[in-house]
């Protein structure tokens, strides 16, 4: 398939690349023109603009920091004059500009579809993301081949916009799960427990989870390092928190768990990995 | 002095009625123009009519969009103000929202001063009202003497947009402590105790408060009736939780309540007063 790719940052730059291993004809663009040097050296072509990149293609997919930037390069997109053109969004943002976006390509005989992932760079490298999709089921049906090139557990969840609302339930679920587990580790050494052994132990019972082990493991080695940033998280837990807001949701654990990571932000944590909340837990309570 | 003033409120009623009251020649816009009532008043056609016709403009309305339509939009303020007027906002909005409707006033020469209040309809109607002000000293004192109509303690409190910045505070410290009021009846209620006498006995102490007088009375006769509409603390939430996030501030608290703010949305208590809160606590 002739695809287009827009966004080139630690999760498109990989993505692109398994979309051309997959055999597919992929043109790229980035706002910044060395990133996408490494893409053009494994075979995509590059584009001038967003309009170039799908002018001539059957699916253009975007994956950009937050929704002006979508809407932005989406509008380059519906310039180009593809009528028929199939427009894929997998960054992560607001359900309602998701909406909004996809009645705007409408217009112009685009079809679109929300397409958020999970999974980290670690997923997007090797191909496993999970990707959740919103929109009509011809042009999900058209999406999944590049899908199955970038992801594993695919999922087809609704109308336009219920990507994003099951991505922002995935932020939910992975927001305050790092919390737990960074509170259960910070609660096991201030009891002078080894951490190590309460992961273990943890690991074979009902507290399992990916983020115990993976991201347990990296608390333990204390490896910062992001993958996911948490102004990244901060970002999404916000798309939550407006959300809540606009329809009178009740979410006190997101909440609090928000409130942990704007203070990540607001402390320099922010380009850390969100497994650095258990700094800031530790700053709290006196265990640095 | 020629006074414009849009937003004939439960608020601004009272507040235009003062200006008027104090010699002040008043003329009025309205989005509902029967809003207007029998006022005995000016009415102009557009916000840009009204600006033309006034030295100074007084707006009290819901949301930063509204604000900024009022002032920038089509036939808005800023087509109609005379270089040199003052456009004073008591609405509440976002600190950011403000900081850019004083920075596109100021291009055409036209003075903003954020103004916003405390104190609810009780003290509008006794023109009681703390007024927190954000903007140039040398405006605000221009229009001291109008303000001293409305209220009894005006604070310039920094430059444009500090004035909104410092309702945000004073709006946390009111709704949660309105929880904190709301939790205390509860846990009274709960534990078979009687809540007039909690609320008498910690009237006296370190507990005591303006909201444990007011707004725990409310939930001791159990008289919902508002008072401060809950959806406008509501809306307040969201301003103070997106300028909390701009700054990376935590405010632990702060987003816990308005969880419970959320709650009582979803309920469908957002006209009724912010004492509902109680309600909410009692569906757990």
């Amino acid at each position: 398939m002739k695809i287009g790719f827009i966004g080139l940052g630690i999760m498109g730059r990989p993505m692109a690349l398994n979309l051309i291993k997959g055999g597919h004809a992929v043109t790229v663009w980035a706002r910044r023109a060395e990133s996408m040097q490494p893409l053009l050296e494994a075979g995509a072509k590059g584009a001038a603009s967003p309009a170039d990149a799908a002018r001539g293609n059957e699916l253009v997919i975007s994956m950009v920091a937050d929704a002006p930037d979508v809407a932005e390069v989406m509008r380059g997109v519906a310039s180009a004059g593809q009528p028929g053109l199939v427009a894929v969004d997998m960054s992560t943002i607001d359900p309602a500009a998701a909406r909004q976006i996809g009645e705007d390509l409408a217009a112009a005989g685009i079809d679109f579809v929300d397409a958020p992932v999970s999974g980290g760079e670690v997923g997007a490298i090797a191909g496993t993301l999970s990707i959740m999709a919103g929109g009509s089921e011809a042009a999900f049906a058209r999406a999944k081949p590049a899908f199955e090139c970038m992801g594993k557990n695919i999922v087809h969840v609704g109308a336009s916009g219920a990507g994003q609302v099951t991505k922002a339930a995935n932020q939910i679920v992975t927001g305050m799960g790092v919390l737990a587990v960074a509170e259960a580790f910070a609660f096991a050494a201030k009891n002078g427990v080894d951490r190590g052994k309460v992961r273990e132990a943890l690991l074979g019972g009902f507290a399992y989870s990916k983020i115990l082990e993976n991201h347990g493991q990296r608390m333990l080695d204390r490896n910062f390092k992001p993958g996911f940033k948490s102004w990244m998280h901060e970002k999404d837990l916000n798309i939550v928190m407006q959300t809540a807001h606009e329809l009178g949701l009740c979410l006190p654990g997101s909440a609090a768990t928000a409130q942990m990571f704007n203070a990540m932000v607001g402390s320099g944590l922010g380009e850390e990995d969100s497994i650095a909340i258990l700094k800031l837990l530790e700053r709290l309570s006196g265990q640095e | 002095m020629k006074v414009g003033f849009i937003g004939l409120g439960a608020m601004g009623r009272p507040m235009a009625m003062h200006l008027q009251r104090a010699g002040h020649e008043l003329a009025v816009w309205a989005r509902r123009p029967e809003s207007i009532g029998d006022l005995p008043v000016r009415v102009c056609a557009t916000p840009a009519e009204l600006g033309r016709c006034c030295e100074v403009v007084f707006t009290v309305i819901t949301s930063s969009a509204d604000v900024e339509g009022v002032a920038l939009g089509t036939d808005g303020l800023s087509d109609g103000m005379a270089p040199g007027s003052v456009l004073v906002d008591c609405s509440t909005i976002a600190p950011d929202a403000a900081r850019y409707i004083a920075g596109q006033l100021a291009e055409k020469g036209i003075h903003f001063l954020d103004a916003p209040v405390s104190g609810g309809e009780q003290g509008a109607i006794d023109a009681t009202l703390a007024i927190m002000a954000g903007g140039d000293v040398a405006v605000l004192d221009r229009v001291r003497p109008l303000l001293e109509c409305l209220g009894k303690r005006i604070v310039h409190v920094g430059p444009n947009g500090a004035g909104q910045v410092a309702k945000a505070c004073n709006q946390m410290i009111m709704v949660a402590a309105i929880e904190a009021a709301a939790e205390a009846m509860r846990l009274a209620a709960g534990a078979g105790v009687d809540c007039a006498k909690v609320r008498q006995a910690l009237s006296g102490g370190s507990a005591a408060s303006r909201v444990l007088d007011v707004m725990g009375q409310r939930m001791v006769s159990r008289d919902f009736s508002a008072g401060i509409e809950a959806r406008l603390h509501h809306k307040d939430f969201g301003l103070v939780l997106e300028a909390a996030r701009q700054s990376g501030v935590p405010v632990p608290l702060t987003a816990v309540v308005a969880q419970q703010l959320n709650a009582l949305m979803a309920q469908g208590w957002g006209r009724d007063d912010t004492s509902s809160l109680l309600r909410v606590l009692e569906l757990e």
